[in-house]
């Protein structure tokens, strides 16, 4: 694809722009005092200390991904001016859809009134999610689609476990939803992608699948399998491993030095990891903005959801060179560098 | 090996000068928050990588620098 250079990982797409980004965050706001009636105050304090997150929204009974990402899409497509009608694409990238089937993306084309012309899908990733979103959008415009709308976003807070202080704090909810076209003066996206199965088992639901859910020694007996199960160490030592080459890669294949970039947006994983990571990239802490002292680990949504807040303001006025590093669940991994033209709207709704 | 230990008292949240070999850290809430932070710590002071389940099963200190030291090579 494009200039395509063998001997570096990745794949480069021409013609794409990102027009416009809209997060959409939960009413419910939940500060760290919501789990003192769970945990002690210094069980608590470890806690924040590592993942830095004082304060989450969470959706209330009966809210899912889909009414979330579904307000973003159509206040993004009411500042860009797009008509319904003009997509060619929606893609819907979560963990947490409204029901095994359909696809949620078929609902979500419905309640947004797009063309019967409009293919519309799901795709099962969490924290890599919205680089591979950009990916597949950006390959659709490649082969011939015009605007895509990737929407992305999770409802975690619908799966942790309440007792388990090392997820119950640590993730909030949030949808996206971003708009892609065709613009045959775009810069190339550069994309590097990766996948490492081994590490399925360490960041789970078992639940709500089809396979019988299997004995692990980690869990124990009163292990509900609708609960996520996180091997922290074990997700953290891939993280470290994989994040500052997944980087590094994305860099190379985009032939940009690391002080060239104006930001390193990565997943919202947890505080102490951004830093570390940034750190052993050579990124200092005025390039990668970090919030989720504010939203909590949002997976999929996480770097749209700081494209639309910490850096909304700079994406609309000017031109940015951004690296987008997703990372975790799977285990999967999707770095993208892009240069954008300043955006039509980066905004964050709170609903 | 100082700045290791320093930062393994700062982990603690004790004096350097309690980090010794035979410091407990099954005693001392020795957790998975913890055992992220040592990872961290070692990446960071050795550039070593170390596996999160086999630190999980050090008792003490002088377990995490044998595992550091079998990770280098010694």
């Amino acid at each position: 694809m494009g200039e395509a250079a063998a001997d570096k990982p990745g794949y480069s797409v021409p013609g794409v722009a990102l027009r416009g980004v809209v997060s959409a965050l939960p009413a419910r706001r939940v500060t760290n005092d919501h789990f003192r009636a769970a945990f002690s105050d210094a069980e608590i304090g470890d806690v924040v200390k590592m993942i830095g997150v004082e304060a989450r929204h969470w959706v209330a009974d009966g809210e899912t991904t889909a009414d979330l990402c579904q307000a973003a899409a159509v206040r993004l497509l009411e500042r860009l001016n797009w008509a319904p009608s003009s997509l060619d694409a929606l893609i819907f990238v979560s963990q947490t859809p409204n029901q095994r089937l359909p696809a949620t993306a078929c609902e979500l084309h419905g309640a947004l009134g797009l063309a019967p012309s409009c293919q519309a899908f799901d795709v099962s990733l969490g924290c890599s999610g919205y680089v591979y979103g950009l990916w597949l959008a950006s390959t659709l415009i490649l082969a011939g689609c015009r605007r895509v709308l990737l929407l992305a976003g999770d409802t975690v807070s619908r799966m942790v476990d309440p007792a388990d202080r090392g997820t119950a704090l640590l993730f909030g909810d949030a949808g996206s939803a971003s708009a892609l076209e065709a613009d045959a003066g775009a810069a190339p996206i550069q994309f590097v992608l990766g996948t490492d199965g081994g590490g399925a088992k360490n960041l789970i639901v078992q639940g709500g699948g089809f396979r019988a859910v299997a004995v692990d020694a980690r869990r124990g007996e009163a292990y509900n399998p609708d609960h996520l199960f996180m091997d922290g160490g074990a997700v953290f030592s891939f993280t470290l491993k994989a994040v500052p080459a997944l980087v590094r890669d994305t860099l190379a294949r985009a032939e940009v030095g690391v002080e060239q970039i104006d930001a390193l947006v990565l997943h919202q994983a947890n505080r102490f990891m951004l830093n570390h990571i940034a750190k052993k990239a050579g990124v200092g802490p005025e390039r990668t903005p970090i919030n989720i002292d504010r939203y909590g680990n949002t997976s999929s949504a996480s770097i749209p959801l700081v494209l639309t807040t910490d850096l909304a303001e700079r994406l609309t006025g000017a031109p940015m060179r951004l690296v987008l590093a997703g990372f975790g669940v799977g285990y999967s991994w999707g770095g993208a560098f892009l240069a954008t033209q300043p955006l039509g709207c980066a905004e964050t709704l709170t609903l | 090996m100082s700045a290791f230990r320093e930062g393994l008292a700062e982990i603690f949240e004790i004096p350097p000068a309690e980090i010794g070999p035979d410091f407990s850290l099954i005693d001392n809430n020795w957790d998975s928050l913890a055992i992220v932070s040592v990872i961290a710590l070692v990446d960071e002071c050795e550039n070593l990588m170390l596996d999160g389940p086999a630190l999980a099963k050090c008792e003490t200190v002088a377990d995490i620098e044998a595992l550091i030291a079998k990770a280098r090579g010694d």
